[in-house]
């Protein structure tokens, strides 16, 4: 069999056999799935509010009555998909840190390179496993949640909604993968394991968490509960127009968010779902378009990272001492 | 000199030598160091903006971004706290017991007549003396960048809501350290040390508080409070968890103490969720069984 199937298969072997990896994607479809319920329970208490309003509104005859909240099952998925950009970002830092680190730890590397294995065979053979283990996982995760979407949703997904989830599923798979070959590739590249660990997960924190937080604070919306336009009536329209004058802010605002490629992800996955308005049962055509380039920048960011971990994760860089 | 104070002294020695503690320490400092001058901006643009609604008409209400108080730039100080410095706890926590269970020097230290609470306490002082001259050396950038940006120093019941901050702080992270160092006690294998508190972290700051209100995970790290459905089903699983949501809890006595607007009710909850966090996790960690201490780590 060929070196690069061998170590797969035997990557894929030590990833079923850790407990504690299992027990991390349990926890994660878990938030998930908690994510879910609680938005559906969210929905259904604005609707009973709803409800007793009109019915309010009836006994004192009124005939204006506001428009119901309407259920668009995938909007759900909004929390469930941070939770995937949050937890799951730092989980897959852990699974590819683990894929050089143990080898390291045991100095199996020295066996490993006393076996004729090419250049890029064990990067390979890593990597592959990786991509298997989370298309796994992201099959896992998004088949249940399918499944749960349209129990607690109370409404039937259409074909459409399928191939909303089918691409969202296929972007976490590339998001995943990107945490994943970036602490493998760090972890090949630094001589001691610890600094690689420290660099992921200060790159973590401030990829996934405060740039994106940093965006979200500096929003004029943001600094009012409930959002500075609603509370003031302004339409969406004029919002932009409004903007438009602070245009050097938003410039600045939008660059730090879109510095991190967690927003990337979010933004793809976010107008796939409809979970932004402006994307909300639209063809599916015209949210790919609107989102292309930050798909494409997922995607080069992605193989770029691949790139990296193929370069480092080699004989010469992982023996040296 | 008492075991207690002799492994404070080793454990801010030590402290000062750990890489991740030092790189999270240096992204906890510059973030709130910079935080002031985030919130100064966003306000200023979001004055600039409200302005300019006022100008055309649509509302004639005062703008509420202007005049605000003093502190009022420290909210991102609050979110960083939640982010990266309960994350900084927790590696000071875990690392500290790991470092000494891995290097076997526990077995050395036990091999004298020193008891294990004593040991501990002194792990636990030391931690606490490090992050209190972090948070000294916090107050006082915070203090000076408030001062440049109103262009005067703070007024005496400002610098004292601002000591009262950290202090509150102070009583947060060491609940984080706490989580830390009993984990790193428990668990077997290193890599669970790191990950178990760091999983209850996140359930703690993202999974319960939308439990209890139907935020978002990510708009819970907005600094404004998040206007959640207390309706229905969410009174009684706001009941039920916002005890367990202690990063919530935080959130709402920090914006007490600093004087927020947004905040409405009584802060007299929250800070006695944080003593009971923190006298229970200082209870289990100093009743630690001797044995436990020596047990062998796993990678």
């Amino acid at each position: 069999m060929n070196n690069t199937l061998v170590i797969m298969r035997k990557e894929l072997l030590d990833i079923r056999r850790n407990r504690f990896l299992l027990l991390l994607l349990s926890f994660i479809l878990v938030a998930v799935l908690v994510s879910i319920f609680v938005s559906s329970l969210d929905f259904r208490t604005k609707l009973d509010a709803y409800n007793k309003y009109a019915e309010a509104l009836k006994q004192a005859h009124s005939t204006i009555l506001p428009a119901p909240p309407q259920l668009f099952p995938l909007q759900l998925l909004q929390g469930s998909i941070e939770y995937l950009e949050i937890l799951g970002a730092l989980f897959a830092i852990v699974v590819g840190y683990g894929m050089v680190a143990k080898e390291k730890l045991r100095a199996t590397l020295g066996l490993i390179f006393t076996r004729p294995v090419r250049r890029y065979q064990l990067a390979n053979g890593k990597l592959l496993a990786l991509a298997i283990t989370w298309f796994a996982a992201v099959v896992t995760i998004f088949s249940i949640l399918t499944l749960v979407l349209a129990l607690v949703a109370n409404s039937p997904l259409h074909l459409i909604d399928i191939y909303r989830l089918l691409m969202s599923a296929g972007v976490t798979w590339v998001y995943l993968i990107f945490w994943s070959a970036l602490a493998m590739g760090l972890a090949s590249f630094t001589r001691q394991l610890g600094i690689s660990l420290v660099v992921s997960i200060v790159l973590w924190l401030s990829v996934v968490l405060i740039l994106p937080q940093i965006g979200d604070t500096m929003d004029p919306d943001n600094q009012v509960p409930g959002g500075l336009f609603f509370s003031l009536q302004v339409s969406k329209a004029h919002e932009h127009q409004l903007l438009a004058h602070f245009a050097t802010f938003e410039k600045v605002r939008n660059g730090l968010e879109v510095s991190s490629i967690t927003k990337h992800y979010e933004r793809t996955t976010f107008d796939y779902l409809g979970i932004k308005p402006k994307y909300n049962q639209t063809p599916i055509g015209y949210a790919f378009m609107g989102t292309l380039p930050n798909l494409l920048t997922l995607l080069l960011g992605s193989i770029g990272v691949l790139i990296f971990a193929l370069q480092t994760t080699t004989r010469k860089k992982l023996l040296r001492r | 000199m008492s075991i207690a104070l002799v492994a404070a002294r080793q454990e801010i020695r030590t402290l000062r030598r750990e890489k991740l503690a030092q790189a999270l320490l240096i992204v906890f400092v510059g973030m709130v160091s910079i935080s002031s001058f985030i919130g100064w901006l966003t306000n200023k643009n979001v004055s600039s903006v409200y302005r300019k609604v006022k100008a055309e008409g649509i509302t004639s209400v005062p703008n509420p971004f202007e005049h605000v108080a003093a502190l009022y730039y420290l909210r991102n100080t609050v979110i960083y706290l939640v982010l990266v410095g309960a994350l900084l706890a927790i590696v000071l926590g875990v690392s500290s017991i790991i470092r000494d269970r891995k290097a076997r020097t526990v077995d050395l230290v036990l091999v004298r007549p020193v008891q294990a609470r004593l040991y501990l306490l002194g792990k636990l002082g030391g931690i606490t003396a490090w992050l209190t001259m972090i948070l000294a050396f916090v107050t006082l950038v915070s203090w000076t960048s408030i001062a440049f940006i109103i262009g005067k120093p703070l007024k005496a019941s400002d610098t004292e809501r601002l000591f009262s901050f950290f202090a509150m702080s102070l009583l947060f992270l060491l609940g984080f350290v706490l989580l830390g160092m009993i984990c790193a006690l428990y668990c077997s294998r290193e890599t669970s040390a790191l990950l178990l508190p760091v999983a209850i972290w996140s359930l703690v700051t993202f999974v319960f508080p939308q439990l209890g209100t139907a935020g978002d995970p990510v708009s819970l790290l907005n600094p404004v409070p998040l206007i959640g459905n207390s309706g229905g089903a969410f009174s009684t699983l706001n009941l039920i968890f916002s005890p367990f949501s202690i990063t919530e809890e935080f959130k709402k006595v920090s914006s007490w103490i600093l004087g927020n607007s947004d905040f409405v009710g009584n802060p007299t909850e929250g800070v006695l969720i944080l003593i009971a966090v923190f006298l229970l996790g200082s209870l289990i960690l100093l009743t630690t069984k001797r044995d436990r201490l020596r047990r062998e780590i796993y990678e």
